[in-house]
């Protein structure tokens, strides 16, 4: 509690300004708080050393249920595309499917397409949304892969009526005209958070590089701004290397190998995407470096290198409630509905700081491994 | 050897004997019971892992059953979508649902060649999600686990469709995916908390989330068990794991034992494990033995207060019979004693007892240990007269008769007959206190019967002087003094012996 307070401390100009900006958005009868959680039970780990079970439990929502919202139909039909194909979105298809599976057993049928491509790719997105814009769905939900490129297009669907959202990892650009956005609205403040964890473990003064994940991918990029901000702020701290892996492993570590080449004595890694840290782990790992890794998400092989120490910490997103509620939203926005009472025009999912004695309970709770 | 015989060894032999009888008793007892238990155990553990294997067996098949069951409703699943003439994605929708509805195949889905997974709701993007759908798999029937983000692990079951083609659209493979919980509520059955089981992959890790026992629960087998079983043992048991053998592992944990049995489950890299706390068995067999241990030592205690009882009763009459045959014994002795010492006719002490006594006065005379004493002499006048004249039958009258007269009137001194006609009475104490009262009285009596021709009785008395150095010298002086008396009955009419 006293660190949690202490993360807020920390970052008060930033929460403050998403609370005002936020409130400007929204009209005096939403519910008190807008503000997007960011979670943390780093309490001085060397000190306390302790796991605690429920920040675990607490990083991820399993027990959701609908709220008291009666749809108007008894069929909803869904486009859902996302950025690529990742374990993390399975994750959000899961809290998806646990809706849907709700909405039945309430006798209301929900039907959607949840498709992705290989790679990360705007062109891809305009495609699969130039399809599905002709093909009648009653929302077509967007995990944004570009927000400069996607956003345009975006806001044409809805000037055609098509009813739009965004959702997951990214949002489309700020004044973009889509209904509403399910996901992380704090990538900014994960980066930092995370980055601001990395100073504090290296007593602020040192090197370190940032991974990020694709060019132009807005939770990526508001993550990488998020530590090179963090970073700014201690002159003893330095960045000698930024890198883009793609959302690729292999390439995360082949990326980390090379700048471990280059700066043999680099003290930290700070990853940016769900990708990075399993490459860098594996990297740091091979060579042996003592270099200190913090990380997004929560990649089972990730969370192992979290319980074995290579891996400092972990910002766990809350997958699966992002799912839940992204269905729950798009049945609300089906219906004719817009942001206010119902629903927020940004949602409030949380991301959870955690560390190596949280790792074997998030390893059980996420993959009933131990 | 007859020394040896003795009454105290006797005793003492069957003291000894009867507590080296009822030792043996007792540790025959315990052995026995003892061999009972032993027994008894070796006979569980060899019943409870062959009991054990049969669980862990049986419900290896059932999987294996559900396993090969949900392949041929996946088949029949696709001969049917290949009758139906479906054209679009709503239409493939509704035939999944059919499906459901008519093959219990919950979770059955379809792959298209692009991996796109269609299901009755929904339609996604799979390559991540389903690690199976890599073409190298997909080839052949493919069992694989699955775990899934926040839900327990799924046994995914996917076979190739080579055939199947949608609406112009090859489909590649069907998939159902069951999720193990749904199997664990098929495995179990009612064993009150004896038994437990879990489904664990090849290095140990418990898929199945039940609790195998309390000390191993849902950890990994061997990371729980490395410190009950030595590292040989859990490596070989690894070994078993990694290449599906199975095996068995005893060990014990909080006091407890326990035996888990393991058993590989075809079509899968799954292992179904079985564990049973032994001493639930041994907790029953022990209470059994306990319960006919406890009947022993009862039969051995009664059995020793029994014996114990028994050799008392039997020491006790030994005991009685030795005492009664000595009594017998001594008194025999005393008679034998007593007829040589008792006049047979009168009944009397006799000479031979006068010679004893007269012995044993002479002593206490020598050591002037005695002052009052007093011999006195009786004949009875006139026997030979009767013996002659009127028989021995008349002659031994005369002679009871003359013996009843002193007996009457000595009472307190002990009378001899010394000769055929002839008494001593020894007077000591009292008797020689009223010698001269009682001498009186007989003589008074022995003058009347002289009138009355009844026994006459000469007496003489004398005293013990401090010249005497024996009885005789007393004696004589009696003796004479009763010949003298004899004159004067002569005189006085008392029969005679002819000159």
């Amino acid at each position: 509690m006293r660190n949690h307070l202490k993360i807020h401390c920390i970052l008060p100009v930033i929460l403050l300004s998403t609370v005002f900006l936020s409130a400007c958005a929204f009209n005096d009868s939403l519910p008190p708080s807008n503000v997007n959680e960011i979670k943390t039970d780093h309490e001085d780990v060397s000190k306390t050393g302790s796991g605690s079970e429920n920040t675990a439990k607490s990083a991820v929502d399993f027990d959701h249920e609908l709220d008291d919202y009666t749809p108007k139909k008894d069929h909803y039909n869904f486009y859902f595309t996302y950025k690529t194909i990742h374990p993390w979105w399975d994750a959000v298809a899961l809290g998806m499917e646990d809706a849907q599976r709700q909405y039945l057993e309430k006798g209301i049928t929900i039907t959607y397409e949840y498709m992705a491509p290989e790679a990360v790719s705007a062109e891809d997105q305009i495609k699969r949304l130039s399809e599905a814009k002709d093909r009648d769905f009653d929302v077509i939900g967007v995990d944004v892969a570009d927000d400069e490129i996607i956003s345009p297009i975006l806001d044409e669907m809805v000037d055609s009526g098509i009813k739009v959202m965004t959702f997951s990892s990214s949002d489309a650009s700020e004044g973009c005209k889509r209904i509403a956005y399910v996901g992380n609205t704090h990538n900014y403040e994960d980066g930092a958070a995370l980055t601001e964890a990395l100073c504090e473990k290296l007593e602020y003064r040192g090197k370190v590089a940032i991974l990020v994940g694709s060019v132009g991918d807005p939770c990526h990029e508001d993550r990488a701004r998020g530590a090179k901000d963090t970073i700014a702020k201690y002159p003893d701290m330095k960045i000698v290397a930024t890198e883009y892996d793609k959302d690729s492993v292999d390439l995360a570590y082949e990326l980390t190998i090379s700048i471990l080449k280059d700066n043999p004595d680099l003290d930290g890694i700070i990853c940016c995407n769900m990708s990075n840290p399993v490459g860098a782990a594996r990297a740091v790992t091979e060579t042996g470096s003592n270099t200190v890794i913090v990380g997004m998400d929560h990649d089972q092989e990730a969370l192992h290198y979290l319980k074995d120490g290579v891996i400092y910490c972990l910002g766990v997103q809350d997958c699966y409630s992002i799912g839940f509620d992204t269905i729950q939203t798009a049945v609300k926005i089906a219906d004719g509905n817009k942001p206010g009472d119902l629903f927020r025009e940004k949602s409030a999912e949380i991301t959870t700081v955690i560390y190596q004695e949280d790792a074997a309970i998030m390893l059980e709770l996420l993959y009933g491994d131990d | 050897m007859k020394k040896l015989i003795t009454k105290k060894n006797f005793i003492l032999t069957a003291v000894v004997g009867s507590i080296i009888l009822t030792a043996m008793i007792i540790s025959n007892a315990i052995l026995s019971s003892r061999q009972t238990v032993s027994a008894t155990n070796e006979a569980v553990s060899e019943v409870s892992s062959f009991y054990l294997e049969a669980m862990a067996d049986r419900r290896s098949k059932t999987i294996t059953n559900l396993i090969n069951s949900n392949f041929d409703h996946m088949e029949k699943a696709v001969a049917y979508i290949n009758t139906e003439n479906i054209g679009s994605e709503d239409e493939l929708r509704a035939t999944l649902g059919n499906i459901k509805a008519l093959l219990s195949l919950d979770r059955f889905a379809l792959v298209d060649d692009d991996k796109i997974v269609h299901t009755q709701y929904t339609t996604y993007t799979g390559g991540s999600r389903h690690t199976f759908l890599s073409d190298e798999k997909m080839n052949e029937k493919n069992v694989s686990t699955v775990s899934i983000y926040g839900s327990s692990k799924q046994l995914c079951l996917a076979a190739p469709t080579p055939e199947l083609v949608i609406a112009g659209k090859k489909y590649e493979a069907s998939f159902v995916q069951i999720d193990i919980r749904e199997i664990v509520d098929l495995l179990a059955f009612e064993d009150e908390g004896r038994t437990y089981f879990g489904l664990y992959n090849k290095n140990g890790e418990n898929i199945s989330g039940t609790e195998l026992g309390p000390y191993i629960s849902r950890h990994n087998l061997f990371v729980a068990m490395k410190d009950v079983i030595d590292e040989n043992t859990l490596n070989e048991n690894r070994d078993n794991f990694s290449n599906a053998v199975e095996g068995s592992i005893t060990f014990t944990a909080n006091g407890a034992e326990e035996t888990l049995v393991y058993v590989p489950i075809e079509q899968t890299d799954w292992m179904m494990v079985v564990l049973i706390h032994e001493s639930v068995i041994h907790d029953r067999i022990r209470s059994i033995s306990e319960k006919n241990l406890l009947t022993s030592k009862r039969q051995v205690i009664i059995t020793v207060l029994f014996s114990g009882l028994f050799f008392l009763i039997l020491l006790f009459m030994l005991k009685t019979l030795l005492k009664k045959d000595l009594e017998a014994e001594k008194e025999n002795s005393n008679n034998f004693r007593n007829m040589a010492s008792t006049d047979s006719l009168t009944g009397v002490r006799n000479k031979h007892a006068y010679s004893e006594a007269e012995a044993h006065l002479n002593q206490k005379i020598r050591q002037n240990e005695i002052d009052k004493l007093a011999i006195v002499v009786c004949d009875i006048n006139g026997l030979k007269i009767v013996n002659d004249t009127l028989g021995h039958a008349a002659g031994d009258k005369l002679i009871k008769d003359a013996c009843s007269l002193i007996c009457e009137n000595f009472t307190h001194g002990a009378v001899y007959r010394i000769g055929g006609d002839e008494f001593v009475v020894i007077l000591q104490e009292k008797g020689f206190d009223t010698m001269s009262e009682v001498i009186n009285e007989i003589n008074r009596i022995i003058e009347d019967n002289i009138k009355k021709k009844e026994v006459v009785i000469a007496i003489g008395h004398s005293e013990l002087t401090k010249q005497d150095q024996m009885v005789h010298d007393i004696f004589e002086r009696a003796d004479q003094m009763m010949y003298h008396r004899k004159q004067e009955l002569k005189q006085m009419g008392a029969p005679t012996r002819p000159q």
